[in-house]
């Protein structure tokens, strides 16, 4: 009964990553006669290994996730727990908090990019009139194009945690609440001792899921920056598709995409192990 | 009910299909043009910008002539680039006739993706009409867009070339011209050199509230304008200071350049003139350059010639008139002006339905006729009698200059690595610009990292 299914998921998914492997042990551009798609044994991992470029790229994205969904968890916690408390008002607040995540990234970036502008962006004129950036706008500095990106990410998806917490409160057992309650836990203890570690699994998948989004960050960061200025904001994303896309080095950009696919995998192992242990505690 | 529409649907759209597969052909429309390959029908991938439109609006007309039906599609650069080498690569054969960035030639022609142009011209010398004449493409041009290791692969599409923009009204304006004496001890023109280019840059900076030409500023001007993001924009606006400078990429020789003093020299220039251009020239390509000319906030640029158009339309800028075009200067005042190419170039893919249909196709689009059209549409043509033609001359105050820079312009490099050095030299003249490395460092980061792209192929001997 499963077979058919199974053999067109073979296809789609199985094949691509085949053919990825066995393309990054080749030499291939189709823009060079002379990388005609020999094998090269593993040149590819050894190039990668002592490719400087590649690795700030990963310090880069590693900043870039780390900061992101770190700021996203904390601030979309306390959105939650606020919105959890709101009795009226909640149902329009959380339609509006919904807005930014509908938005499409591409969209997401042009709107950044014209607010940022640094001769006609509204943004770069509050801030230059908070004090907070230079005649040249946020996007000239390394530290500054970086900041930009995190905030634009920030700004989308914050409000997915928040969701994902008001869930999760709303699921959570009252018997225990009010149970903290009578044991005379004031509000600030009731929800740090006793809420949250009842939302944990929820909240780490919502980390899971943010997570893995954020390290295939690319549109904001292609239209906003281009990856400039410099490498400041060139994250692994962008690095391969310069690679395979720019510069047609297509074996290369595949061994980029399969050490990535591997770092990837493993990390989502480990969280879903993880995962698994805290949701059988919970 | 129901069946009696579908029936109707289908009747209309059987007859729609058979009234468009046999093109009824006048021969008294055909001009000298051959109806040998009429009912053929060739589908052309082109840049998106105002030359490809214009050349969609007129092809109706080569139609009426040949026979040959023509669906032209436009894609920005990047995608298009991308969709020819899926398609070249993979063999597909979607497109016939391909306008390409000149730069890959050497990546196209090399990897055998497009047709020798010269075989052609000689088969098909008594099927072109009497208005196309390959000897009125301008040589240089032609060289740089069509030429690989010594043989000819397309023709011009697309004559964008480097040229300086600078403000004339205030170049003019008495009251500038005796300030800039009394500051710089010769007289107020058009910059011959670099070191009269910066000058200039700092003479016309100013803040709001400052007088120019005898009005108070409401904003800021600036000297110049450039393109500095981590983008093409930035290394092509670099390569014109390096031309001047006696810098570049690689040498007559092949030889790389990159990190030469010459090179180092003219991005520290190019760096210095920071000071004099709008805030966030880091994060500007040419787009902003065009935007800020055209609004008037900016006194210098080197630009692209097909942006003049733009300079002299009334709807969109506010510099109508005002704006004087010259050659880029140099270092020293004698040397040879050198311009940038940015020619894009028709190609015939091997996959090509019809070889001689496609070049029948690209000769019609460098015929007198369309050329001039092109012109007085505002795009860019790429032969002399379109460059000399008095009405075009006396309407387009650009036009000479155009000619003239076309003639000195370098190319950049077309061999099959260019994509890659070109994303290095993005990379670094970035980061040398907002001060995360001098230009040495950066330019000697550059060298090292295109010493090992290009590895043992050094000396280049195709470039």
């Amino acid at each position: 009964m499963q077979a058919p299914s199974l053999v067109i998921l073979a296809l789609v998914l199985a094949f691509p990553l085949i053919y990825s492997v066995v393309l990054s042990f080749q030499s291939y551009s189709p823009v060079d006669a002379e990388a005609d798609g020999r094998f090269i044994g593993f040149d590819n991992y050894i190039r990668m290994l002592g490719d400087e470029q590649f690795g700030r790229a990963v310090l880069v994205t590693i900043a870039y996730v780390v900061l992101a969904v770190g700021i996203e968890t904390l601030l979309g916690t306390i959105v939650g727990v606020a919105l959890s408390r709101l009795i009226r008002s909640r149902r329009i607040v959380t339609s509006a908090l919904l807005l930014p995540m509908i938005a499409t990234p591409l969209v997401v970036g042009l709107m950044f990019s014209f607010g940022l502008n640094p001769q006609f962006g509204y943004m770069t004129d509050f801030l230059r009139a908070l004090g907070l950036v230079g005649e040249a706008g946020v996007l000239d500095s390394a530290g500054g194009a970086f900041a930009a990106l995190v905030v634009m990410d920030v700004w989308e998806w914050t409000p997915f945690i928040a969701l994902m917490v008001l869930a999760g409160l709303s699921a959570a057992p009252q018997a225990q609440i009010q149970a903290a309650e009578l044991d005379g836990c004031n509000t600030f203890e009731l929800y740090w001792h006793v809420m949250l570690p009842m939302i944990r699994p929820v909240l780490i998948v919502a980390v899971l899921f943010r997570a893995t989004e954020a390290i295939r960050q690319f549109d904001q960061v292609y239209i906003l920056t281009g990856g400039g200025p410099g490498s400041a904001t060139t994250v692994n994303d962008i690095f391969q598709y310069r690679i395979s896309f720019a510069a047609f080095d297509m074996s290369y950009g595949a061994a980029l995409g399969v050490a990535t696919f591997a770092v990837v995998a493993t990390l989502s192992a480990i969280l879903f192990r993880f995962l698994n242990r805290k949701g059988a505690d919970a | 009910m129901l069946t009696t529409g579908i029936t109707t649907v289908l009747a209309i759209t059987v007859a729609g299909c058979s009234g468009s597969s046999a093109p009824e052909v006048d021969p008294d429309a055909a001009d000298g043009w051959s109806q040998d390959f009429a009912g053929t029908e060739l589908n052309v991938l082109a840049e998106a910008t105002l030359n490809s439109e214009i050349l969609a609006q007129l092809a109706p007309e080569f139609t009426e002539k040949t026979g040959i039906e023509v669906n032209i599609e436009t894609a920005p650069f990047a995608q298009l680039v991308q969709s020819v080498t899926l398609d070249f690569s993979t063999a597909q054969g979607d497109y016939d006739v391909v306008s390409i960035p000149y730069d890959y030639l050497g990546a196209y022609a090399g990897s055998d993706y497009v047709e020798e142009i010269t075989p052609l011209i000689e088969e098909n010398d008594d099927k072109v009409g009497e208005d196309f004449d390959q000897d009125d493409i301008i040589p240089g041009l032609w060289e740089t867009a069509a030429t690989w290791d010594g043989k000819s692969y397309g023709m011009p599409s697309n004559s964008a070339v480097t040229m300086m923009m600078y403000r004339a009204d205030l170049f003019e304006n008495a009251d500038e011209k005796a300030a800039f004496a009394a500051e710089y001890g010769y007289d107020l023109a058009p910059a011959q050199t670099w070191a009269q280019y910066r000058d200039i840059a700092e003479f016309f900076t100013r803040d709001a509230g400052e007088t120019l030409a005898g009005d108070t500023l409401s904003e800021a001007m600036y000297g110049v304008t450039m393109a500095g993001k981590r983008h093409e924009a930035a290394v092509f606006e670099w390569m014109n200071y390096a031309g001047g400078f006696g810098g570049g990429v690689v040498d007559a020789d092949g030889e790389l350049i990159v990190d030469s003093d010459a090179s180092v020299e003219s991005l520290e220039y190019m760096k210095s003139l920071g000071e004099f251009a709008p805030p966030g020239f880091t994060s500007a390509t040419w787009d902003e350059v065009t935007a800020n000319l055209q609004q008037g906030i900016a006194a210098q640029a080197i630009s692209w010639g097909d942006t003049a158009g733009a300079m002299e339309d009334e709807s969109q800028s506010a510099v109508v008139g005002k704006i004087g075009y010259a050659d880029v200067p140099v270092e020293t005042e004698g040397d040879e002006h050198h311009a940038l190419h940015g020619a894009w170039t028709y190609t015939i893919s091997k996959q090509a339905v019809d070889k001689n249909a496609a070049y029948l196709f690209v000769a019609w689009a460098l015929s007198e006729s369309v050329q001039k059209q092109i012109g007085e549409m505002g795009g860019v043509p790429a032969t002399r009698a379109a460059f000399e033609d008095p009405e075009l001359v006396a309407s387009l105050p650009s036009w000479p200059q155009q000619l003239l820079s076309l003639e000195n312009a370098l190319a950049r490099p077309r061999n099959a690595e260019w994509p890659q050095i070109l994303d290095q030299l993005a990379l670094q003249v970035s980061t040398a610009l907002v001060g995360d490395s001098t230009p040495q460092k950066a330019l000697q980061d550059a060298q090292t990292e295109i010493e090992g792209i290009l590895g043992d192929k050094l000396p280049l001997k195709a470039f």
